[in-house]
């Protein structure tokens, strides 16, 4: 009868509230108790209006599992081996799920053959998701190939005996075979690869195919169908680098950085490069960048930062010599700078907290707001009190160079 | 800050959100998301991963069963909030309409029907009082001659009784009689034009059901704990708004403890309107705190150091609602505010505002609602500005040019189709750079380093949209706290994130750190109060069911134990806590039965001493606040005049007992008195007469023609002719002006307002009752009577303002009526009625005053016609 269906449809439902609440009480076994009760209920019900619950069992019995105090391995593996054959349009992410399981707990071969069995399901035509899913499952037996390549090739490294090396060269290379046609494929869809590449390229590079890495790097970096990940650049530079490419390419690879990430704790490397170039140009770029790495709250107490600032702020006031990058750099920033970084109560807590930070920031006032600034006075005014030498120079250079501080407020 | 040196896998794609599920119950269950190695490059035998989601989270017990009450019930609130069963239509033309399409319907009629019944005096007031006396009430039937001006209402009010009673029937037949009075009525018994006021009831209910449904204004909460600076002091300050209709805001000193309890009085301030929101930031060392309310926001600023009082800084006042108000947590007396128009301004205290966009349209795609909101991020200059589609970032220096978008709802965080933001929040204390960003499906955690991509994505599985966030920064090594909460569901979530591994000291990609826990709600100390008396029990349901209206929470460690201190506001204003403790990491060997109904927070326990004791005092302050107040209130114009005002009459000084007596003789002897030497005497001086240079406004003068019977003498007057008359009264009285500067004789005002008023009818004087005229009174005179002057009722008075006969009857039925108001108050001022007349009336001209006549103020009293027979009442 239709009461009677209306009925048992509460039923149901305050059979879910009271698992839902239970699990966010931690109280797993009740939860376990209600959720046996609500797949009974599943059992009798005949109605086919309601849409598959395998889902909601899949998810709150896997959550159960993963925190009740009696539940093993095994037992979670039975459970997701039913949920696989419930739901074929789920089969994929229940299988990487059960695989990340696997992988967290540190079952990593177990692993490995569950990706692998999923690899080879097939079953009529797939949609776009469950061709995301493939593909994802693929680049994690990739990963989990590198890992293995990544082992083999630390015992060849380390043995002596050559006879047993051959077996493991071999393996190895299969290994790199398998790992790599994994990695490739997901590599070129958009999205968030980090450590997909990051292994991909370290296979290459180990093979000397250093054309491709930076071409997969590139592409990783510089494709704007992916998101702006600032690791894709790091990865690129970190390459680079690692290649002794020029400064020239360097340079162009951290600007571009710099654009999209002014933050990145990477600046302090590009602003010193930047220094020691002899463009002027460069210098410049180099003064930018660390005035705008330091506008961000994360930075605010970075003594190499502040340190940097004050050696080239000090460099260019002793030499006289292109005040007007400083005074630029400074007209955008005179109205909220001084009440950001140096207000009499950061002067006390950094005095107190981290000398050599006070020093640099003291200079650094000194120079931009004069001798009467507050931050400076109070830390020169402590730091002669408390007989540190640097001090007493510092405030000797901050008062003969007012003239600098007048074309720069000027 | 470092960026994670890998992040966790994710597709990235573009477009327009999928298709979802939308509030699937078990969404946020099961899943891990993706894994990560852990300890990337580091030399390590086996490889570990960590998962995004699903990995161990630290272990917080509540201590108690339910939230305690933390402060005594806020007393003045108690108006019952609206619920849905106020508005909704629920009778058989719903059930027959939920077949159809489940809307809800709502119940115009049932509103439009208490208003006449709550508020009659509105609602028909004047006519109602006018007609009075033809509507009899009793059950005698009429005489012949009452029939004619009479109508019985009780058959009338048989018939609505009947037609109650077949609500419902399908058979309903018009009842002529109804219909016959009220087609006789409808359009001129309601004090406001039906229609009208129809319009307005509806539309206000149509509003009331949309805050119903979601109320958005209580966004970011009216809660905020202010923790002291010195952190060995266990104090700190809750800010909170209170009264009865949330219009007072308390900063209320607290000391944590066991159970947090309040210190002192609180410092308080009345504040001009309902506060939705309490925002607050501490920059170099001092609080700033903002307020947001509909129209207004302030900023308070809150000295560091304890027992130094709040001082408020400065207030903005808006055209249209504000709908956001953050403060920064980087420059002091910086704050941001958006306004319902789509309007974003960054307020500072010293340079006070600047606009810094301006758009009624929504950023991403077409969304109805007007809600903004702006917060700050890791640049003291950037600003984010959301609405319901997504969050930008924009650069204060350059708002049109510089700006990126950091979150939308779409493809690329891979969001559901309906999706929409609630309420972002910048997470500044626990990581510089990153957002949390709360949809009513899912909560997302964003870097503004990457933007686009959640760090974090979690389905919260929550019944009501999260509109209040609060954070808990964790030291290095531990997790960040984040507590969620719903309004109207008062549900109330705990979750932990992590931006750093175990052990590790370089910053990892941002991971979900063990279950959600759910914390209590207010109405689950329900179960804990004693047993109430059934209405009892129902009036206290209702205000623990109250919604949530905001959310702090503060952290406290001692030497034995960290714990964490949940504090919760309802709309009706009482706040409650609820302490959690934290149980450090138990070696797993070590086999602790962990069954649910053996910790403290199961259900079912019972309250510890402590809290059993805050439950009783609660109550019992609750209902002695109901026992005060048994109804709701109701708003009656009936009292025009407070008591002392009026007592101020009832005493009669010297000079009403000789103006009395004075009267008396007058009276006795049928004379008239010559000289009102007792005025004479004492008379104010005269005050600068205000000449009626812009005339009476033409509504009222309009409304005196119509009422004196000659409204068409006066159109055409308006219309067409005397235009030579009136130009030269126009002349006179420049002229006049030009004259009368300094000099205190009302003569020549006179007489020219005389010569203008009386060109607006040949037949009679008019009234002029206009304000400009009323003005005359002299401000130093007794308070206006507050009966209508006996003088007023008598037909001769009546007629010598020009009122037909035929209406002066009901005008003085209309006034009688008033006076019975005051039956107690009739006598003192009935027996000066000549000194009211004199100092509260208008000059009146009579029919026999000649505009000539120079007349010097205190002489008015003594015109001819009111002097001869002053009536005493009937």
């Amino acid at each position: 009868s239709y009461e009677h269906k209306v009925n048992f449809k509460k039923s149901k439902e305050a059979c879910l509230s009271y698992i839902q609440d239970a699990m966010l009480q931690k109280q797993w076994e009740r939860a376990a108790e209600f959720l046996t009760f609500y797949v009974e209920s599943l059992e009798k019900d005949f109605s086919r209006e309601h849409v598959n619950p395998s889902e909601l069992i899949w998810r709150i019995g896997s959550e159960i599992l993963c925190h009740h105090s009696q539940s093993s391995v095994k037992e979670f593996n039975s459970f997701i081996e039913q949920m696989k054959t419930l739901g074929v349009k789920r089969y994929l992410k229940v299988c990487l799920e059960h695989a990340f399981h696997l992988l967290c707990n540190g079952l990593i071969d177990e692993a490995y053959q569950n990706l692998a069995l999923a690899e080879s399901w097939r079953f009529g035509e797939q949609t776009t998701l469950q061709d995301k899913e493939m593909k994802l499952v693929q680049a994690y037996r990739g990963l989990l190939d590198y890992y293995r390549w990544s082992k083999q090739k630390n015992i060849l490294l380390h043995s002596q005996d050559e006879f047993e090396d051959l077996s493991v060269e071999q393996e190895m290379h299969s290994c790199f075979r398998k790992a790599a046609v994994g990695l490739k494929e997901i590599i070129k869809i958009p999205g968030v690869w980090d450590l997909f590449v990051k292994c991909y390229v370290d296979l290459l590079e180990f093979y000397g195919d250093h054309n491709e890495a930076r071409q997969v790097l590139n592409e990783y970096a510089y494709n704007s169908k992916f998101p702006a990940n600032p690791n894709a650049h790091v990865y690129l530079y970190q390459f680079l680098k690692r290649h002794g490419e020029s400064k020239k390419s360097l340079i162009s690879v951290l600007k571009i950085l710099h654009e999209i990430v002014p933050s990145h704790e990477l600046m302090i490397e590009f602003n010193t490069m930047l220094q020691k170039s002899k463009k002027r140009k460069k210098r410049r770029l180099g003064l930018e960048v660390i005035f705008a790495a330091l506008d961000y709250a994360g930075w605010k107490e970075n003594v190499k930062a502040w340190s940097c600032l004050a050696r080239q702020m000090k460099q260019i006031v002793v030499s006289e010599k292109h005040l007007d990058w400083i005074k630029q750099e400074w007209d955008t920033r005179k109205d909220w700078w001084p009440a950001f970084h140096f207000s009499h109560y950061l002067a006390k807590r950094n005095w107190q907290e981290n000398e050599s930070l006070s020093y640099e920031k003291a200079l650094v006032a000194g120079i931009l707001l004069g001798k009467d600034c507050k931050y400076f006075k109070y830390v020169s005014h402590r730091g002669c009190k408390a007989q540190v030498k640097k001090f007493r120079i510092l405030k000797k250079f901050v008062n003969k160079q007012k003239l600098a501080y007048l074309r720069i407020s000027g | 800050m470092e960026f994670p040196a890998a992040l966790f896998p994710a597709y990235f794609g573009t477009g327009p959100p999928r298709e979802g599920l939308g509030l699937a119950p078990a969404a946020g269950w099961g899943e891990h998301g993706q894994v990560l190695e852990a300890g990337l490059g580091r030399r390590q035998i086996e490889t570990s991963f960590v998962p995004r989601r699903g990995g161990k989270g630290e272990s917080w017990e509540p201590t108690d069963a339910a939230a305690v009450p933390l402060l005594p019930p806020n007393a003045g609130c108690l108006i019952p909030l609206l619920t849905p069963r106020d508005v909704i239509y629920r009778g058989i033309f719903h059930r027959k309409l939920r077949r159809v399409r489940s809307e809800a319907t709502l119940d115009f009629t049932k509103q439009l029907s208490h208003f006449f019944v709550d508020h009659p005096e509105d609602a028909f007031g004047t006519l109602g009082q006018l007609l009075h006396q033809n509507f009899y009430l009793g059950n005698s039937s009429l005489g012949k001659q009452a029939r004619e001006c009479t109508i019985r209402m009780t058959a009338l009010m048989e018939e609505i009784d009947r037609l109650d009673a077949r609500r419902g029937c399908p058979q309903q037949y018009p009842v002529s009689r109804l219909r016959w009075f009220s087609h006789f009525c409808r359009d001129w018994l309601f004090e406001v034009p039906l229609g009208l006021l129809a319009d307005n009831v509806h539309e206000e209910l149509l509003l009331q059901w949309a805050d119903l449904l979601f109320d958005d204004s209580l966004t970011g909460g009216a809660l905020t704990w202010l923790p002291s600076e010195d952190m060995g002091a266990h104090m700190g300050c809750l800010v909170y708004p209170g009264g009865q209709s949330m219009n007072h805001l308390y900063f209320q000193d607290v000391v944590l403890e066991e159970l947090p309890r309040a210190q002192g009085p609180p410092v308080h301030f009345e504040l001009n309107g309902r506060i939705r929101q309490v925002a607050a930031a501490c920059v170099d060392g001092e609080d700033f705190v903002g307020i947001r309310s509909d129209y207004h926001c302030g900023v308070w600023r809150v000295p560091g150091r304890m027992e130094a009082a709040p001082s408020p800084l400065q207030v903005i006042r808006t055209n249209v609602p504000a709908s956001c108000l953050t403060v920064s947590p980087h420059l002091p007396g910086e704050l941001a505010v958006c306004t319902q128009s789509g309007t974003l301004y960054l307020w500072n205290v010293e340079t006070g505002l600047q606009r810094l966009r301006h758009d009624p349209h929504t950023m991403f795609f077409r969304d109805q609602s007007p809600w903004r909101w702006s917060d700050f991020t890791a640049h003291p200059r950037i600003l984010s500005y959301a609405d319901r589609t997504g969050l930008q970032c924009l650069d204060s220096r350059a708002p049109e040019r510089c700006h990126f978008d950091l979150f939308k709802v779409g493809e690329e965080a891979c969001c559901q189709q309906n999706e929409r933001v609630m309420l972002p929040m910048y997470l500044g204390k626990a990581h510089p750079s990153q957002h949390l960003v709360t949809t009513q499906f899912s909560v997302y955690v964003l870097d503004e380093r990457l933007p686009m991509v959640p760090l974090l994505k979690w389905e919260h599985m929550m019944k009501a949209p999260p509109l209040f966030a609060c954070l808990i920064p964790g030291d290095p090594g531990r997790s960040h706290k984040v507590l969620l909460s719903t309004s109207r569901t008062q549900e109330l979530l705990l979750l932990q994130y992590r931006g750093k591994m175990w052990g590790w000291g370089s910053q990892s990609a941002c991971q979900l750190a063990g279950p959600p826990q759910k914390l209590h709600s207010i109405t689950s100390c329900l179960q804990h109060l004693p047993t109430q008396l059934p209405h009892h029990h129902r009036l206290l349901q209702q205000r623990l069911g109250a919604p949530a209206a905001g959310l702090s929470a503060a952290l406290h460690e001692d030497q034995i134990q960290e714990s964490l201190l949940v504090f919760q506001l309802s709309e009706a204003g009482d706040v409650f806590c609820q302490r959690l403790t934290h149980e450090a990491m138990q070696p797993p060997q070590q086999l602790v039965p962990t069954s649910g109904d053996e910790t403290p927070a199961a259900p079912g326990s019972s309250p510890l001493p402590a809290a059993a004791l805050r439950y009783r005092h609660w109550l019992k302050a609750f209902s002695k606040g109901c026992g005060e107040h048994p109804q709701r209130p109701t708003f009656s114009q009936k009292r025009l005049f407070t008591r002392k005002e009026l007592k101020y009459l009832v005493e009669p000084s010297a000079l009403h007992q000789r103006a009395r007596q004075q009267l008396h003789q007058a009276m006795q002897e049928g004379g008239c008195i010559q000289h009102w030497d007792i005025l004479a005497a004492q008379t104010p001086p005269v005050p600068q007469p205000r000449e009626p240079a812009e005339g009476p406004d033409t509504l009222s003068a309009r409304l005196t023609a119509a009422w004196s019977g000659d409204w068409c003498h006066w159109w055409e007057e308006r219309s067409s002719f005397n235009m030579v008359q009136r130009q030269r009264a126009l002349r006179e009285r420049r002229r006049r002006q030009k004259r009368a500067r300094g000099r205190r004789s009302l003569s020549a005002s006179f007489t020219s307002s005389l010569t203008y008023q009386s060109d607006l009818s040949d037949t009679g004087p008019s009234l002029p009752l206009s304000p400009s005229t009323l003005t005359l009174e002299p401000a130093s005179s007794s308070p206006p009577s507050p009966v209508p002057d006996e003088a007023l009722l008598s037909s001769q008075s009546l007629q010598c303002r020009g009122i037909p006969k035929e209406r002066r009857k009901m005008l003085r039925d209309y006034l009688s009526v008033c006076v019975e108001g005051y039956p107690e108050l009739l006598e003192p001022a009935s027996s000066q009625p000549s000194i009211a007349l004199s100092q509260s009336q208008p000059p009146i001209p009579s029919s026999q005053s000649q505009p000539s006549t120079q007349l010097s103020y205190s002489q008015t009293s003594s015109l001819p016609s009111r002097r001869k027979r002053p009536r005493m009442g009937f």
